[in-house]
């Protein structure tokens, strides 16, 4: 086993990583400020990839121009599916708000190759394809380029929740009654998390498109951030951005490992392992907070 | 008409006639009408079940989060029927309502629980506020870092009524505060509440099933029974009452609790 081929796919790994994290870092906002999974997540990065393509192709905009339009987009788009899907459904069971999110992943998706057909666009945004050397170790400057966002996001999420409009929605996820009777709106805080989340996904779909193109499986980035998610502890953004790390290591070395034995699919089958096992020893997750029992 | 009238002047709330169905159909409260004097305190007295709970989310719009709604009857607020306001409109306007079982937020330490109860108020108050609250609670000012779900039941209720505070109410209603509290915070938290009720004119709309502690600090008292109210007095008459000491009071040394019970059905069958 070449040790340096081992290295190099580790650290590529860390940094795909960390774009997974990106798209976690979505759901967790959403399941933080309202208890909600989020499973339209990964339709949301593929729509925001779309939307900035309609702004550079049928508009002729310049890339730099189109990201921010995409951002405005999606915010006010993120606000639309709180008030017209959503808020129908606070204080239902959960399980009807998850069974909305699924619809709406299938609505965007679909809804996506009717507008847009299924053929793969490049979404160029000027990132070079030449490798940056770190020693003897090549690494992709796509991905660089996507962890380092990453962590800048990680960052102002967390100063967010620490802002007063952050810990009302803290407080919202906590306890939907008592934030009503202290006044909180808890359906405009449910709809700026939708918002900001959606901007989230527009970031991702950036670095995510300019990768691997926009079409209907960037909405496939679900399963990696419902997994980094669930991995980091579903409310912990930081639980995210280390779960991400070590997702994309993982991944990153089994598949050098186990793709010449199992031919192909061991990334996939790592995730799944992942999650299964996260769910099955530590439902919290690595950073996940419990519920709180006094003694 | 006049008498009427003029009593409606004097009070900051006053519930005419208000009947509360959950789902559309099981009535919850039948008709139910009080009134809360400008900076009085009052107090709701009744059994599991009566109907204390949901009368005061009529007044604080809480009942469409249970798919509960007004029926029938007016709610007035300072003379302004708040009926069709959202509950964040009525917290704006001065109505708080500290709930049952105190509902804290948990993850959230005690000062973001402050925080984010201004949520109606600029932040300028808020900072104003939040002094006030730890000055009449030391002790959350001294936990003020860690969760609050890891606070004492004590504590979580100083809290919650600290979090209804902080929206600078001018009515402050509060259900079951003495709830699983020992006996010593419990006479802690009234005299705070009367306090301010004293210094601030806050009027307090106090719902208990304490009637002994709760007869101590409010003027009047109002008594519910299967959703309709059945006796309205003065603190002190409440009290004498033989049926109150009979039901709430624990007044009834001579008999053994068969007989109370026995007692008690008769009671309720013959209302």
């Amino acid at each position: 086993m070449d040790i340096l081929l081992l290295l190099e796919s580790a650290l590529n790994g860390a940094l795909v990583g960390l774009m997974y994290s990106l798209v976690a870092m979505g759901i967790v906002l959403i399941y933080k400020s309202s208890s909600v999974p989020n499973l339209a997540q990964g339709a949301m990065v593929m729509l925001a990839g779309y939307v900035i393509l309609a702004f550079a192709n049928q508009l002729h905009l310049p890339i730099w121009a189109a990201i921010p339009l995409g951002i405005v987009t999606m915010f006010v788009i993120g606000i639309g599916i709180e008030r017209v899907a959503l808020r129908r459904l606070a204080g239902r069971p959960i399980i009807m708000i998850l069974m909305m999110t699924l619809g709406i992943e299938i609505f965007l998706r679909a809804g996506s190759m009717t507008i847009w057909g299924g053929t793969s666009r490049p979404l160029p945004i000027g990132i070079s394809d030449s490798p940056l050397f770190l020693g003897p170790l090549l690494i992709n400057r796509a991905y660089a380029v996507g962890a380092g966002v990453a962590v800048v996001m990680f960052v102002l999420l967390v100063l967010f929740f620490r802002t007063r409009i952050g810990v009302v929605l803290r407080a919202i996820s906590d306890d939907y009654t008592a934030a009503w009777s202290v006044g909180i709106s808890v359906e405009r805080g449910v709809a700026l998390s939708w918002a900001i989340s959606a901007v989230v996904a527009t970031i991702a779909a950036v670095l995510w498109g300019s990768v691997q193109g926009v079409d209907q499986s960037l909405a496939l980035l679900l399963l990696k951030g419902v997994t980094v998610a669930v991995l980091g502890g579903l409310d912990s953004i930081g639980g995210a951005l280390l779960a991400g790390i070590l997702l994309g290591i993982v991944e990153g070395t089994a598949s050098v490992v186990l793709d010449p034995l199992l031919g192909g699919a061991s990334r996939e089958l790592v995730d799944a392992a992942m999650l299964i096992l996260t769910i099955m020893l530590r439902p919290h997750g690595l950073f996940g907070r419990h519920d709180i029992e006094r003694v | 008409m006049a008498a009427i009238t003029e009593a409606k002047a004097g009070n900051i709330l006053t519930l005419n006639n208000v009947e509360v169905v959950y789902d559309y159909v099981s009535l919850a409260i039948k008709g139910v009408s009080l009134a809360v004097p400008q900076g009085g305190m009052v107090a709701l007295l009744g059994a599991n079940g009566a109907g204390k709970s949901t009368t005061l989310k009529s007044i604080s719009g809480l009942l469409a989060a249970e798919r509960g709604e007004v029926r029938r009857g007016e709610v007035a607020f300072q003379g302004q029927p708040i009926n069709a306001l959202m509950p964040q409109d009525r917290v704006r306007l001065g109505i708080a309502h500290v709930l049952e079982g105190r509902r804290v937020f948990e993850h959230l330490t005690p000062d973001e629980n402050l925080i984010a109860a201004s949520a109606v108020r600029s932040r300028h108050d808020a900072a104003r506020n939040k002094d006030r609250v730890y000055s009449y609670f030391p002790r959350l000012f001294e936990r003020r870092g860690s969760a609050a779900g890891y606070l004492s039941g004590g504590e979580q209720q100083m809290l919650a009524i600290g979090r209804a505070l902080m929206t600078q109410p001018k009515l402050l209603m509060l259900d079951e505060p003495s709830l699983g509290l020992a006996p010593f915070l419990v006479a802690e938290i009234f005299q705070i509440l009367s306090r301010i009720n004293r210094e601030d004119g806050l009027s307090v709309l106090l719902v208990e099933q304490n009637a002994i502690a709760a007869l101590e600090i409010v003027s009047h008292g109002y008594l519910i029974e299967s959703g309709r109210i059945v006796m309205h007095d003065t603190a002190e008459a409440l009290k004498r009452n033989p049926d109150i000491q009979e039901f709430y009071l624990g007044g009834a040394e001579n008999k053994n609790f068969r007989d109370i019970k026995h007692y008690r059905r008769r009671k309720r069958w013959l209302t």
